[in-house]
């Protein structure tokens, strides 16, 4: 086994920038829950495939159970904790919420975020684009009719 | 579940990764997006004392399309593949293979390196430490035996790469550099077969750039797959083909490569009279590993083998025929 150092990473969370001192086995995942508490983020299967731990690095949607966190340092890290807008919700969560597009809430985060990034990218995605952008974010309600819905009421107002 | 110890390397180019290599060989692997790698290290499949992140290594990022040739860097993320415009329009193929591999949130961290140099699978090997201690050691993990195929003296693990078929199938090239030296081989040179050791790479050899010769007059291309859910999952099955022809418009290549077949891609290279598709169907079909060793039974994946060949040859021709 090799002996592993623990070492200082610097991480940029939601315009914020914290330190940590970890082992580089420690996951985004883990960083964020663990040691900054941001427990939006949910873990779920643990391996890259349902999509509850979705974050945006500099942007784009990823797993942060496949990220490490000594390798994303440098990074804009954005989680469902920074998108409301002072004390009001961001309009992509209350579109979830007017939509009940939230049943047990555990792949929303992940969800909000992903549907966040595609309407930053495309602010008009058709049914087809809202759809496979949300192809790897996996709802165990299987509450994806009213995800799409909340999401296309956005593509529709443009915002 | 925790990942396992390793010391983290953090190379800013090229020059500073071979030395990396050079100095710990076979106790370092290799991070591209890490997709991949993270999930064989949390399950224990591998321990390596060393993680060597190439993210930072902007020298191998990019697509750069020239007039004889395009090259991709291998740190190049699967999404910029698939959306490149270039891409779509000259190598369709190439650009299917990288939107089918997995879900938007996982292309934007998979790399074209990663994908092709990603270890084979299967099902009595991809587990956890829970189950596989409940099993016998396989040829895999270094034992004697196959779980998948009783009596099989070989191993039968799969790969699962998405971009390997279509990059095989335009006839693909790819750099290797270690610390003093650089060969340049064609992709299908770089598997071996073996589901033990698939891949024909030195410990100190990083895959650096992949090369796309330009093909001469029309070109068709199309990659088609089977998985159980269309956005997340590896292929079960897939096949890549290229239809070109002449300047007259007769087909002078057909060409199926096959993932998910075995433990290398399989290259079914035929001529104008093999545009017939059943002759290819059966063709791909003969050339398939059909083991119970994914998640779909050997029998139907070996069939949906000859079915995607002919999917994906037709829509190439179809391509073709658009002038696309």
């Amino acid at each position: 086994m090799s002996e592993m150092k623990k070492t200082a990473i610097t991480l940029n969370v939601n315009n914020e920038t914290h330190d940590i001192i970890a082992y580089p086995n420690k996951t985004l995942l883990e960083a964020l829950r663990d040691d900054l508490r941001l427990t939006g983020t949910k873990e779920s299967c643990g391996e890259g495939v349902c999509g509850s731990c979705t974050v945006l690095l500099d942007g784009a949607p990823v797993r942060s159970c496949l990220t490490l966190a000594v390798a994303v340092q440098g990074k804009k890290i954005t989680t469902i904790e920074g998108l409301r807008v002072g004390e009001k919700l961001h309009p992509v969560q209350e579109a979830f919420v007017n939509h009940h597009a939230i049943q047990c809430g555990f792949c929303s985060p992940g969800m909000i975020l992903t549907a966040y990034a595609l309407l930053k990218e495309n602010p008009t995605p058709t049914e087809t684009e809202i759809r496979r952008a949300i192809s790897g974010n996996i709802c165990r309600c299987t509450g994806y009719a009213k995800i799409v819905e909340a999401i296309k009421s956005l593509a529709e107002e443009g915002k | 579940m925790r990942l396992p110890p390793f010391q983290f390397l953090e190379p800013t180019n090229v020059e500073e990764a071979l030395s990396m290599m050079n100095a710990r060989k076979e106790t370092l692997k290799i991070m591209a997006g890490g997709t991949d790698l993270l999930n064989r290290m949390r399950f224990r499949l591998i321990e390596p004392a060393f993680v060597m992140n190439i993210g930072k290594l902007r020298d191998v990022d990019g697509i750069d399309i020239g007039e004889n040739e395009t090259v991709i860097g291998t740190n190049t993320k699967l999404k910029d593949i698939a959306r490149s415009p270039l891409i779509n329009n000259k190598f369709r193929a190439i650009a299917e293979a990288a939107f089918e591999a997995a879900s938007p949130a996982v292309t934007n961290m998979a790399t074209i390196g990663g994908n092709i140099l990603q270890d084979t699978r299967c099902l009595y090997y991809n587990q956890s430490g829970m189950v596989l201690n409940g099993l016998e050691r396989c040829h895999k993990r270094g034992g004697t035996i196959c779980l998948a195929v009783k009596g099989g003296k070989r191993c039968f693990s799969v790969c699962q790469s998405d971009m390997a078929p279509a990059l095989i199938a335009f006839d693909a090239k790819c750099v290797l550099q270690k610390k003093g030296s650089t060969r340049t081989v064609a992709l299908t040179e770089l598997f071996t077969g073996n589901g033990v050791t698939p891949f024909a790479i030195g410990a100190d050899e990083l895959l650096t750039k992949i090369i796309i010769p330009q093909p001469k007059n029309g070109v068709g291309s199309a990659y088609r797959k089977l998985r159980l859910r269309g956005s997340v999952d590896y292929p079960l099955a897939s096949a890549a083909a290229f239809v070109s022809v002449t300047k007259d418009g007769e087909v002078n290549a057909c060409r199926v490569v096959l993932g998910s077949a075995g433990a290398s891609p399989r290259v079914i290279d035929g001529r104008s009279c093999e545009t017939h598709l059943e002759s290819i169907a059966q063709k791909a079909y003969d050339s398939a590993e059909g083991i119970d060793n994914l998640q779909m039974p050997g029998a139907y994946r070996r069939k949906m083998a000859g079915v995607l060949a002919k999917r994906a040859i037709k829509a190439a021709m179809d391509r073709l025929k658009e002038g696309m």
